[in-house]
């Protein structure tokens, strides 16, 4: 099936490479990892891969060099990407924001089962003397020199592919597969980790977050990989005119720095995971961000990149409202 | 220096003098008597100037180790540490880590003419060589100045020109446009350098000023047949401990702190570029 | 004195409480608790159960230049006329305890001899990192845990290499073979635990000489700084071996031997101190000048100097030497796995085409 699929993908990106800037996909580097790769030239299409190891949100790439040209040229070629669907909601959110115009980008879009988590992948298996690893009906196989391991997907599934409501790209030119229904469908499921937390008492949920983020280096990975964090070498975690925050590493200069982060992504962020997934202390950052996610979906019914045509809440702002 | 090279001597201000509407400079003493009498340096090397609480950032020692009754600083206003300096006065305290880098090749240039092509605050690191030579006349072919500013009001040092030109040098000075009561030159500093055309014989060229004007004066110094061993400069990074450790000021394999500011342009070829 | 010993399997965590008593102790732990989760080294406590079954995640390098540490103080006093009058007191380095690192790994501690060079070794010394390190005795692994990822035998390294190691570890199917391998280090084994028998010694000295014979690793690190110097200016090659480099420093923050450092000064009302903390030269901030000019402005530039420093600059300043330990944590934490080795393999690959 997933072979098919690729086929499928190399066939329509074959064709449309012509028209195309470049072509945003994803190439298997590690029996369970991709890289994201930039293909001008035809030669290279065959390195595209699709599949559950395909973990990385492209859609970053662009707001973010190389993509980036801004302005764009007027004449600029589309530029053909392929995103997952959450991915595709990081796409809608910066159309939305006018980082980047419709025409603009060609979008491949990939109905997704989930994507594996390598960490999880470790509990079963020593990732170091993994020599193969495919799927098959739902379950990851994986060769080492000595053994076969057979683990059900659904056990080294991304913590964001078991609350997915969004598995199909809400929005792409070319389908690639077919659609899949959707795990969850309703706030109840898609918020579980943050309805369980909330339901500790606070001390708990402070010693949580305590040690949780005592583990923080301050690597800045999860703001660098998010797809919506478009201030990049502009973040105030970093400028040093004026300077808002300190150099230590203390709990509560981290504390400042992720809810700064969640603040600026309140009404943005779509739930892509990219933050938690690049984060090298396994910390689980995107909660905070869905727990504001949720806030905002009860409060505005408002869920970020769905509707291009939508504007963010927070971007209704009017200075000269007086109720503020 | 004391044996913790991270830890700057306290020194105190003794006057500032306002060169232009953003470059000040600064007269100091360092606090402690016997440090000061002892402080010895080479002209082009460096200190690490720090307003606590601020920073630290580094600027050539422009006075010459020849005068030794303080120490001066020129600073240009641009970020954060040149602006909280800019605030000091008179009797203030700052701290200071000197002299650090390895400073211009005075005694491989005796006997030479030189050049001396500095534009704006440019001229600041070029003045402690310069005054050296003036201070040592003797052992020094030609001196010829060539400095340039965007107008009369952009330069630094006016009020020693007569004093230069006393010791013996060449000077030549000049603004980008005419300017109200300016008897001296008009034009650019390249332009200006090629009107000149000092012989490149026997001589050695120290060049400083903002890169655009080095890409220039570079470019028609080759004309005029110079080499390039036979022109200097000073690089400038951000720099954090100045002492070639952390590795911020590199430049290929070179660290601008320690193995700098002074390069040669030949050695400057070899870096391979990111300046 | 004791010269060797034998650490039974379930005698371990007794043995490490006792030696916790003699010196200040760090092992490799998880910070999480969560088998497959993150780990680093971390003061022993009872309780703590060792992780030696894979490389950590965060190298060690933070006992010897912490993340962040203050280098001196400084205090604004008034002056009874009113102007400003600074004094300032020095947070001179701190007396380091002695520590021991019990559970390294070759890799690790080779790290150690880049660090040395540079600061240590220079024209000017830190005081703050050589306090420290005079202080710190390693125990360190004979390596059988090697992944994909390792390449350290590539770079002078190798499972067994005991440079900078003053105790040796081998790990033996029902425990530790311990063996210090310089005098300071034989006090600290004494009354610990018995001799090993004559069959475990043997072992673990065969054990030693077939790690010793592994090569971990086939990258080719000779001559690199030519071929760096060819590829410098050639945008294309660093285009198609870093685009997708998401400039987030994580590669360096992982890195034994990167050591990049900013200072800052923080202060508090006439009050402050001047810190040093870990910096990343792969963020923009870090070399932007005041002027708003950027020498690197973009991550191409900065993964280039990156490779430069490690493979090209250092081995040019300090004789040779390389500024990689082959751990592979670089590769391994990447999320979006660049691969160090490959940059560093095609540097020579065709490099004069183009
Ligand atoms: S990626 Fe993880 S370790 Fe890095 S700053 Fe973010 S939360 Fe901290
Ligand atoms: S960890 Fe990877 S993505 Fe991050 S800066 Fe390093 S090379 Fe770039
Ligand atoms: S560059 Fe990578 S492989 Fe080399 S020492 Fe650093 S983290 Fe390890
Ligand atoms: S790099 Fe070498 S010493 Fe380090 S973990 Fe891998 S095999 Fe062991
Ligand atoms: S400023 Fe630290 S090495 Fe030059």
């Amino acid at each position: 099936m997933l072979e098919t699929d690729r086929n499928q993908l190399h066939k329509c990106v074959e064709e449309a490479l012509p028209e195309l800037d470049m072509m945003i996909g994803w190439t298997r580097c590690d029996p369970l990892q991709t890289t994201p790769v930039f293909i001008r030239d035809a030669k290279s299409i065959s390195s595209l891969t699709l599949g559950p190891f395909c973990s990385q949100n492209l859609a970053g790439y662009l707001v973010k060099p190389p993509a980036l040209d801004a302005p764009p040229k007027p004449d600029a070629k589309p530029i053909g990407i392929c995103v997952k669907g959450c991915d595709s909601r990081s796409l809608v959110a910066l159309i939305q924001e006018k980082f980047i115009t419709r025409q603009r980008v060609r979008i491949f879009g990939i109905p997704c089962g989930g994507t594996v988590d390598w960490r999880k992948v470790a509990r079963h298996v020593e990732l170091g003397s993994v020599k193969s690893a495919d799927v098959q009906d739902r379950v990851l196989v994986i060769e080492d020199s000595t053994t076969t391991h057979r683990i059900a997907l659904e056990e080294v599934l991304s913590r964001k592919c078991l609350g997915c409501r969004h598995p199909n790209p809400v929005i792409s030119d070319v389908l690639i597969g077919a659609e899949v229904s959707p795990r969850s469908t309703g706030m109840e499921t898609s918020y579980r980790d943050v309805d369980e937390l909330d339901a500790k008492p606070l001390e708990e949920r402070l010693a949580f977050w305590q040690s949780e983020l005592d583990r923080c280096i301050r690597c800045y990975a999860c703001r660098n990989a998010c797809p919506l964090c478009v201030c990049q070498d502009r973040c105030i975690v970093e400028t040093r005119e004026p300077r808002w925050l300190t150099q230590h590493v203390g709990v509560p200069e981290k504390f400042l720095f992720h809810f700064i982060h969640a603040m600026h992504l309140a009404g943005r962020c779509t739930g892509c995971g990219e933050c938690e997934r690049v984060c090298p202390m396994d910390i689980p950052v995107t909660l905070i961000k869905e727990k504001l996610n949720k806030i905002m979906e009860e409060m505005l019914g408002y869920s970020a990149g769905l509707d291009p045509e939508a504007v963010p809440p927070l971007l209704t702002f009017n200075p000269g409202e007086t109720e503020i | 220096m004391n044996n913790n090279p991270y830890l700057p001597e306290l020194a105190t201000v003794q006057e500032v003098i306002t060169e232009t509407g953003n470059i000040r400079t600064l007269r100091l003493t360092l606090d402690n008597k016997e440090s000061m009498e002892k402080f010895t340096f080479r002209p082009g090397q460096v200190g690490q100037l720090s307003v606590f609480g601020t920073g630290e950032s580094t600027f050539v020692i422009n006075s010459p180790p020849t005068r030794r009754d303080y120490l001066q600083f020129s600073v240009m206003k641009a970020g954060e540490v040149t602006s909280r300096i800019h605030q000091l006065n008179a009797g203030d305290q700052v701290g200071l880590r000197a002299p650090l880098g390895n400073g211009f090749g005075f005694e491989e240039m005796k006997g030479h003419d030189i050049l001396f092509v500095g534009g704006g605050i440019g001229m600041a690191p070029l003045r402690t060589l310069l005054l050296y030579m003036i201070d040592n006349r003797a052992d020094y072919g030609d001196i010829t100045v060539i400095y340039g500013a965007r107008s009369p009001k952009d330069m630094c040092y006016t009020y020693e020109f007569e004093e230069w030109r006393a010791g013996g040098v060449n000077l030549v000075l000049t603004v980008d446009a005419e300017f109200p009561g300016w008897k001296e030159r008009v034009g650019f500093v390249p332009t200006v350098l090629n009107e000149e055309a000092p012989s490149p014989n026997n001589r050695i060229a120290v060049v400083c000023g903002p890169p655009i004007m080095i890409k220039f004066v570079l470019f028609n110094l080759k004309e005029l047949g110079y080499e390039d061993p036979q022109i200097i400069t000073t690089l400038e990074k951000r720099m954090k401990c100045g002492i070639g450790i952390c590795g911020r000021c590199n430049a290929g394999s070179k660290y601008v702190c320690l193995d700098g500011p002074v390069f040669s342009y030949d050695q400057i070829r070899a870096m391979g570029g990111e300046l | 004195m004791a010269v060797k010993i034998f650490i039974a399997a379930d005698r371990l965590d007794s043995v490490l409480e006792k030696l916790s008593t003699k010196i200040d102790l760090w092992i490799p732990a998880l910070l999480k608790d969560d088998k497959s989760g993150p780990t680093g080294f971390v003061q022993y406590t009872p309780g703590i159960t060792p992780a030696f079954d894979r490389q950590t995640t965060m190298p060690l390098k933070k006992l010897l230049l912490p993340q962040e540490e203050t280098l001196l103080r400084f205090k604004y006093q008034k002056d009874p006329e009113g102007s400003l009058k600074t004094t300032i007191a020095l947070d001179d380095p701190k007396e380091a305890r002695p520590t021991l690192v019990f559970g390294a790994r070759s890799c690790d501690v080779r790290a150690l001899v880049t660090l040395d060079r540079v600061f240590a070794n220079g024209p000017y010394v830190d005081p703050y990192y050589v306090q420290r390190r005079k202080n710190t005795l390693f125990a360190t692994l004979v390596c059988g845990q090697t992944d994909s990822k390792c390449f350290c035998s590539s770079v002078g390294g190798g499972p067994a290499d005991m440079e900078g190691s003053h105790l040796r570890i081998v790990r033996l199917e029902d425990g530790y073979l311990v063996e210090a391998l310089s005098k300071d280090a034989q006090p600290l084994l004494a009354d610990l635990a018995e001799a090993p028998d004559k069959s475990r010694d043997q072992l673990a000295a065969k054990l030693v000489k077939e790690a010793s014979k592994r090569q971990v690793g086939d990258l080719d690190t000779k001559d690199c700084a030519p071929a760096f110097r060819n590829r410098f200016q050639q945008n294309d090659y660093w285009a198609s071996m870093v685009s997708q480099c998401l400039s987030c420093g994580v590669c360096t923050y992982v890195c034994p031997t990167c050591y990049c450092f900013s200072i800052t000064d923080e202060t508090r009302n006439l009050e402050g101190e001047r810190l040093r903390s870990w910096d990343s030269c792969m963020f923009y901030h870090y070399t932007l000048e005041a002027s708003g000019h950027n020498p690197r402005p973009t991550k191409l530039e900065r993964y280039r100097n990156r490779v430069g420093h490690k493979f090209s600059y250092i081995p040019e300043r300090y004789e040779g030497l390389l500024g990689c330990c082959g751990c592979g944590r670089c590769i391994r934490s990447c999320p979006v796995n660049i691969d160090i080795r490959q940059v560093v393999g095609n540097l020579k690959e065709n490099s004069n085409e183009q």
